[in-house]
């Protein structure tokens, strides 16, 4: 008796599926992410997460520095422009923010006087979209996503992220995001995804002072 | 939020006799990646996950079992497992639309390494591509029966408990999804008769 050739078919279909193995080394990973978790989940004065600790700086010292910048919405010399750009175009002058990471500005994260830096060169404003999200709105966003990171909400900061993203198009702190974003995904699991999309800011953003940052969280 | 010691492998004390109650020791979170990963993984992947995004889906599997660790109970943790990856697989799939709308992030469903041979891996590529196809157009639930009785080889009653159905059930929706996989397969076949085959 022959054998039906859809079955033979839908056979080999399955076998196909019952061989498949997961990615190399992904149960290590799935572990490690559980103690990391486990150790974040219960953090002391002595044992506080490097990663908690830039993190806090980092938006404290963004917010600080946006701060300054709404206090002076006219000073043209400032350079603050509507118009969309890259992260990468960024780069050399966002290392004002950079230099405020070291280890101190996490004691004191709210310097005083805070550093303004300048965020991209002046240029003629194009009216790209009829109502460009204002500084504030980014550093809001990015605000919210920060508090809800470090209150173990990853859902409810990628969703502030993708507010940042899709209403506000929010160019002026996009480093900052991308990084709050990579955070997020791995904190919630999403190593891969993570991982994928700081392989993707590194190689965009080779001589980007938040590269180092962002290359901790690339797998091998 | 709870979470033991014992969670992440470090040897527990066993409960006190007479209790009642399960020795901590009995699950652990490492005994439950060990036990099951695979078969989470593979269940996300018959539900149309990719490889990597079955993988962090896999881990938000685990995370959330370590943070339930107390409330699962030991003989019941694959159903709990596959409770939990139903929900995340649903989650994941309108998450990752939105993500690669949002970010062009692109997933690329490498092959995996063990797979021997080019001509050998491009067959079995296409063969999870071409099963993916057809279990895409199952409705749900028979998507479930087929990917936990044909992928996972699982007997019917073990089916009705992960599902949470009667046995009968489970054998009914077994039966139809059986002939609906068939028909979808024998359609996308006459459809496509000089398409190469896995």
């Amino acid at each position: 008796m022959t054998p039906d050739p859809i079955d033979q078919l839908g056979a080999r279909l399955f076998e196909a599926a019952r061989n498949e193995t997961p990615p190399a080394g992904a149960e290590q990973r799935a572990l490690e992410a559980l103690r990391r978790m486990n150790s974040e989940e219960r953090p002391t004065n002595a044992h506080f997460s490097a990663r908690r600790k830039w993190l806090t700086a980092s938006v404290a010292v963004a917010v600080a520095a946006g701060s300054a910048l709404l206090l002076r919405p006219r000073d043209v010399s400032l350079g603050i422009s509507a118009e969309p750009t890259t992260v990468a175009h960024r780069e050399p002058e966002r290392r004002a923010v950079s230099r405020v990471e070291a280890p101190s500005a996490t004691l004191n994260p709210l310097p005083s006087p805070p550093v303004a830096p300048k965020l991209v060169p002046s240029a003629a404003p194009t009216a790209v979209h009829s109502a460009p999200a204002t500084l504030s709105d980014e550093l809001s966003a990015l605000k919210v996503a920060s508090s809800a990171l470090s209150a173990g909400d990853t859902q409810a900061a990628l969703a502030a992220l993708d507010r940042y993203d899709r209403v506000l198009k929010g160019q002026k702190m996009r480093a900052e995001a991308t990084l709050l974003r990579i955070e997020a995904l791995s904190r919630g699991g999403q190593a891969a995804a993570a991982s994928r999309l700081a392989q993707r800011f590194v190689e965009e953003n080779p001589g980007s002072p938040l590269v180092d940052r962002a290359r901790s969280f690339v797998q091998e | 939020m709870p979470f033991r010691d014992e969670v992440i492998g470090i040897p527990s004390k066993a409960s006190p006799p007479g209790t009642g109650q399960r020795a901590p020791s009995e699950l652990s979170i490492d005994s439950l990646v060990e036990q099951h990963y695979g078969f989470i993984w593979r269940v996300l992947r018959g539900l149309g996950l990719s490889r990597t995004d079955a993988e962090d889906a896999t881990q938000q599997v685990f995370m959330i079992a370590a943070r339930k660790l107390d409330e699962i109970d030991a003989d019941r943790a694959r159903s709990f497992l596959y409770g939990a990856a139903l929900r995340i697989a649903n989650n994941a799939r309108r998450g990752l639309r939105r993500r690669r709308e949002v970010l062009g992030d692109e997933t690329h469903d490498e092959p995996d390494v063990e797979s021997r041979g080019p001509e050998k891996m491009a067959e079995l590529v296409r063969a999870r591509q071409l099963l993916a196809q057809v279990l895409d157009q199952l409705p749900e639930k028979q998507r479930h029966i087929i990917v936990l009785a044909e992928i996972e080889q699982l007997a019917v009653p073990e089916i009705a408990a992960l599902e949470g159905v009667p046995v009968g059930t489970a054998a009914s929706r077994l039966r139809i999804a059986r002939e609906k996989f068939r028909a979808l397969l024998e359609k996308m076949r006459a459809q496509n008769p000089f398409g190469d085959e896995p």
